[in-house]
């Protein structure tokens, strides 16, 4: 397996959730986010200690962006003609078997994985039975 | 590409839609592959579409560990007559990789043939070299921490 290309640092500006104003009060407001379009909403007048409203600035830098901690992107993989793609692109992109795939099959595709040297995101699945 | 149809007119035709290409991901940071036999590094892109250039190079793995070049002949002479239309070399798998890298960048750049695609034919070459070794078994995973250790080591003696 190759390891990923290397990388400037992946930041995350943020990892808590945005949550609904007022979601932690009623049960049927949901913690999904809707931003708050009242005429006097403090949250939506950004009045100091109120939860903060996700915003573009949150968003992660272009070059690390839907990178994973290894540094690889996903690339889902169905079948071993799809991992073939990936032969020049070890380094960036690792592959995801769609969660359809039988084991048999994911097994013929971890193999080929292993041979391409591209790593798998889920190599676990389907494959190890409890015992 | 019979040579009554511009590349650029085939470009423009398969660059949006083809029966080669794969799609992945969202719209905005979407990846873009390309299946043909004759892509070097399998992005969809005008460099390396084999189909829209006249001239293009493909690096595929041959059977029992051999690789093969494949070149595009002369468009006018052979661009009616898909079945003449390539050039294919097979190297033997008991050639020296370097012997193989030279001969394929002989081929593709210094008959200035596509002397752009050198690097990415000989590194494919490469690739496809280094996959078809023997893959050695994933060790083991050994337990980690005091607890697992103990719990391994007392399964085995009890057991």
């Amino acid at each position: 397996m190759a390891a990923a290309r290397k990388h400037i640092p992946i930041v995350k500006k943020r990892t808590k959730r945005f949550n609904r104003h007022q979601s932690d009060r009623y049960k049927t407001v949901k913690a999904a986010w809707r931003k708050p379009k009242g005429i006097d909403n403090r949250v939506r007048r950004r009045f100091k200690g109120q939860a903060v409203m996700p915003s573009i600035g949150f968003g992660s830098n272009r070059k690390t962006r839907h990178m994973m901690p290894s540094g690889h992107k996903a690339f889902l993989v169905q079948n071993t003609s799809d991992l073939d793609l990936l032969l020049m692109h070890n380094k960036t992109y690792a592959a995801e078997i769609g969660h359809a795939v039988s084991s048999r099959k994911r097994i013929e595709i971890i193999a080929k994985a292993k041979t391409l040297g591209v790593k798998v995101t889920n190599p676990k699945g389907r494959i190890t039975t409890d015992a | 590409m019979s040579s009554n149809v511009s590349s650029d007119l085939v470009w423009a035709i398969t660059r949006n839609n083809s029966s080669y290409i794969v799609k992945r991901g969202p719209i905005k940071d979407q990846i873009i592959f390309t299946r043909e036999p004759l892509s070097l590094t399998n992005q969809h892109t005008r460099k390396h579409s084999g189909l829209v250039n006249e001239k293009a190079v493909g690096v595929q793995a041959g059977e029992s560990g051999n690789v093969v070049l494949i070149t595009k002949r002369n468009a006018e002479k052979h661009g009616n007559k898909p079945a003449s239309l390539y050039n294919i070399t097979t190297f033997n798998k008991h050639k020296s990789n370097r012997k193989i890298y030279s001969a394929i960048a002989s081929a593709v750049a210094k008959k200035s043939y596509r002397a752009d695609l050198r690097q990415a034919a000989v590194a494919r070459a490469s690739a496809i070299k280094r996959s078809q070794k023997p893959v050695k078994a994933t060790p083991e995973s050994k337990p980690r921490g005091v607890k697992a250790k103990k719990a391994a080591e007392g399964g085995v003696s009890s057991a």
